[in-house]
């Protein structure tokens, strides 16, 4: 009986399924809607939320939430730009961040397990301490810029090699293949799975959980400050909200992707057939040129309507 | 036989009686008592998973805590397969590996190849039915989920194995292929500790028992001295 | 009697401490012929704090992010559409009206996490997304005034609707309803083999949560003296670290509306602390955080000392 498996591909299938079908509506309705530049746009833009959602998906898998994303993105975006301005070589820039981040993360996961407080208010506290301390160093204007090699990285009209998408595209997929290898092929993957499908066992299992939270949310931190770099290659200069809409972004790619956010379900692919899901339901909203406040409240719309088809939590009597 | 474990003036709750016994290597013991009257406490403490005054140690190093229980092969099993033993959601395999995940490891990635193999020989030593490895383990009975978490315990390589009610809700034939384990085990030089609630299953399977009563032994029993009779008359707190 | 004061207790000594600051930096605004105009001022937090309290006590993940949206929409509708609309002024008519809006949303986010069983976090986002968008189209921009009534209850008046809260609330824990509350938040399986119908419990925690999101709406309103559809969103994240401050546990069952009253006081006070002594809102929100998490550390070591010596 691998009913249990079954049901998370077809879940990930479906929310596959759903985002072709969003696809296919947005190119019958909206001209130039597949056209090649608007399909490469979308698929860096999904790509940014993407990365975005790695420590998201990964924390869920654990049972937590992770508010602090967007504050950790802002606060990389920010401080690269800054520190990169200031004439710092790129490579120490990215080792002050990416540490910094990984330290917040940390934080975020110790303090979580290790006093058993629920993530979702220790990861808005320290998100908030965060992103506040970044505003009193740049005194709310943040300067600076990203390098060449970032923004190629990432442009819509680059190219990586013959492929007519730029190089953050391969880079996705060599990063989703090497997630699914760590969580399906590694001690911690396993652990991960494990300890967040029943936190109860995993003591008398050698799963050591303030470890694995502290370094999970590491990895979230690590991943949202990736975000907050590459986004500043996109968008050309620091801004301390730009993480704002991936709040709750990455959430509900990762529950549309089909993990549980009780913990012990979900994957990387759900994550990013997620992802897409939400990239098309914006595009073809704007596309179809809706008012911003109508494409937010028919975002919400389709979000929940998605999630009561599939995103179905079982009932707590079977767990009884 | 060697000598273990050495339980040193140990004492369960603080105004408890102290006591003192050993473990001998190839020895299965019993744990008996009325719940809650500390058998289980010792039980733990033995994991290193609870604290008390007095002393315990194995082969001239003291355990006080499960890291040190971890680093000298004593191994617990805990009791409610439920809430502490199976990971739910996750396969036969990994639920069965999961303690020993590094073992398998090929360089830095899992090889499932060297992970089956090791899962093949303990499901035909404990006779495990299980459809196929890769099923969640809640597809599995009762005793069987029972046999995957000893699995899992045994892949360890235990020198002491602590089991806290092994037999609870798994099928007669199961209980059998277990005891002939139990007893295999003890005769390869390991040490067992079992707690049972069920008298018979002690009586049936182990060399020696200790009956517990207000946080403390109230008798120790072995040969032909072990009979139901005694060993319910100490657990009441009344002489044989 | 010792554990519900402990519970509170640091955020009790927090708004001490904050309180007296204030009362020594700012005499002038902490003058007691100002407490009502004070209590105004920092009414909308509170309510959005106790609003966020009883989904949160019933457990199981369970919470409401849209409790900011449905105080901005609250304002939007009484005032854009009744009020200036429809000519409608009579306070009989527009609190229920609000109150009525809250409670269907709230049924509707009860129907959702309950029913449907949608992750309630990812239920109320949703319902957050919706009203966020309903809002901003009934009201592009910010209009007014608002009744001269409603006005007048951002003074010593918005003591009414808090109270009346209060008041309710007391009734309440004189039910079954709240010890089934309780019960379903900390184990809802115990609950349920007890007999306690845990989805009807959880249900009504929804509307609970709505009505009283309702009335933070309409507390909200009285303050700005008009509605504006932006304002309302942002009690929602600032109202759960009222509650997590006032000791209520987000895995359910433990806490209460006091403290979340309480907690929401203390945010109210560090804010107006830090304007008094002129410290930019960066501080501000660093000290926000900081106290949050001391806030929630402090408790958990707590917990965790009563834990290990039961006596």
């Amino acid at each position: 009986m691998t009913l249990r498996r079954d049901a998370m591909s077809i879940r990930i299938l479906g929310a596959f399924g759903v985002a072709l079908a969003l696809h296919a509506i947005g190119t019958a309705l909206i001209p130039g809607y597949s056209a090649p530049f608007a399909i490469r746009a979308m698929l860096v833009i999904a790509a940014l939320l993407a990365v975005a959602s790695v420590g998201q998906t990964l924390v869920v898998i654990l049972g937590g939430i992770d508010l602090s994303i967007p504050f950790v993105i802002g606060f990389a975006n920010v401080v690269a730009a800054q520190l990169y301005g200031q004439g710092w070589h790129f490579a120490l820039v990215c080792v002050v961040v990416f540490g910094l981040a990984g330290l917040i993360g940390a934080l975020n996961g110790a303090l979580s397990r290790g006093l058993n407080i629920h993530p979702l208010i220790v990861t808005l506290g320290v998100g908030m301490i965060v992103q506040g301390l970044v505003l009193i160093w740049t005194k709310g204007f943040p300067s600076g810029s990203a390098p060449k090699a970032v923004s190629a990285f990432v442009s819509i009209g680059g190219h990586f090699g013959p492929l007519p998408v730029p190089a953050l595209i391969p880079a996705l997929v060599v990063l989703t293949l090497l997630i699914l290898l760590v969580l399906e092929r590694t001690p911690y993957g396993r652990q991960l799975y494990a300890l967040g499908a029943n936190p109860g066992a995993a003591p008398y299992a050698l799963i050591r959980p303030l470890r694995i939270w502290t370094v999970t949310f590491a990895i979230s931190a690590l991943f949202a400050a990736l975000a907050g770099v590459l986004l500043l290659g996109f968008t050309g200069s620091a801004y301390g909200d730009v993480g704002q809409p991936y709040l709750f972004q990455t959430i509900a790619a990762v529950v549309v992707g089909g993990a549980a956010l009780v913990g012990g379900r979900g994957s990387f692919v759900g994550t990013l057939a997620g992802v897409l899901v939400l990239t098309e339901i914006n595009t073809l909203l704007i596309g179809l040129n809706f008012a911003p406040a109508s494409v937010q409240a028919a975002f919400g719309a389709i979000i929940l309507l998605l999630v009561s088809l599939y995103g179905r939590e079982r009932h707590f009597r079977t767990t009884v | 036989m060697p000598d273990m474990m050495n339980i040193l003036d140990l004492t369960l709750k603080p105004g408890a009686a102290p006591f003192s016994t050993g473990l001998r290597a190839g020895e299965i013991l019993g744990l008996a008592g009325l719940d809650g009257h500390g058998q289980e406490v010792f039980l733990r403490r033995l994991a290193g998973l609870e604290r008390s005054a007095g002393g315990l140690e194995m082969q001239g190093r003291a355990i006080n805590a499960a890291r040190d229980a971890e680093r000298n092969g004593v191994v617990y099993v805990p009791r409610d397969r439920r809430s502490t033993g199976i990971f739910p959601g996750l396969s036969i395999l990994d639920n069965f590996a999961i303690a020993t995940a590094g073992r398998d490891r090929r360089g830095v990635f899992i090889s499932t190849r060297a992970r089956r193999a090791r899962y093949d020989r303990w499901k035909e030593r404990l006779k495990i039915v299980a459809p196929s490895p890769e099923a969640p383990i809640t597809a599995l009975s009762g005793g069987n989920q029972q046999k995957v978490l000893l699995a899992r315990a045994l892949a360890r390589d235990p020198k002491v194995l602590l089991l806290n009610d092994p037999t609870r809700g798994v099928d007669v034939a199961t209980r059998h292929v277990l005891y002939d384990l139990f007893r295999d085990l003890a005769a390869e030089g390991m040490a067992l500790v079992i707690l049972s609630s069920e008298i018979e299953e002690i009586l049936v399977l182990c060399d020696r028992v200790l009956v517990f009563r207000d946080h403390a032994m109230a008798a120790e029993m072995s040969g032909a001295a072990m009979q139901t009779g005694s060993v319910i008359a100490a657990m009441f707190g009344r002489a044989a | 009697m010792t554990r519900i004061l402990g519970r509170n207790g640091f955020a009790l000594a927090i708004l001490a401490v904050l309180l007296a600051a204030n009362l020594m930096m700012n005499p002038a605004r902490f003058h007691p012929a100002a407490w009502g105009t004070l209590l105004g001022m920092a009414a909308p937090l509170i309510g959005a704090a106790l609003a966020s309290t009883p989904v949160i006590l019933a457990g199981r993940g369970g919470i409401d992010i849209s409790v900011g949206p449905v105080m901005g929409l609250v304002g939007a509708v009484v005032i854009k559409l009744l009020f200036l609309g429809a000519g409608i002024s009579s306070p009989f008519l527009l609190w229920p009206a609000a109150l009525a809006i809250g409670a269907a949303i709230g049924a509707f986010n009860g129907f959702m996490a309950v029913v449907v069983r949608v992750q309630p976090i990812v239920a109320t986002l949703g319902t957050y997304l919706i009203l966020g968008g309903v809002t901003l189209t009934i009201l592009p921009a910010p209009v007014g005034p608002a009744p001269d009534w409603l006005k007048a209850m951002a003074g010593g008046w918005s003591f009414l609707p808090l109270g009346l809260i209060a008041l309710s609330w007391c009734a309440l824990t004189r039910l079954p309803f709240h010890g089934q509350l309780m019960a379903v938040g900390s184990d809802d399986r115990a609950a349920y083999t007890a007999g306690v119908n845990v989805s009807l419990v959880r249900f009504l925690a929804y509307v609970l949560t709505g009505l009283l999101a309702g009335a933070a709406g309409m507390m909200l309103t009285a303050l700005i003296g008009s509605a504006d559809p932006k304002v309302g969103a942002n009690y929602t994240l600032i109202a759960i670290a009222a509650v997590a401050l006032g000791g209520v546990s987000l895995a359910g069952g433990r806490g209460g509306l006091l403290g979340a009253a309480i907690g929401a006081i203390d945010i109210f006070l560090l804010q107006s602390l830090l304007t008094t002594l002129n410290v930019s809102t960066y501080v501000l929100q660093v000290a926000y955080g900081a106290i949050l998490v001391t806030a929630v550390v402090l408790i958990a070591l707590q917990d965790r000392h009563a834990e290990r010596s039961p006596a």
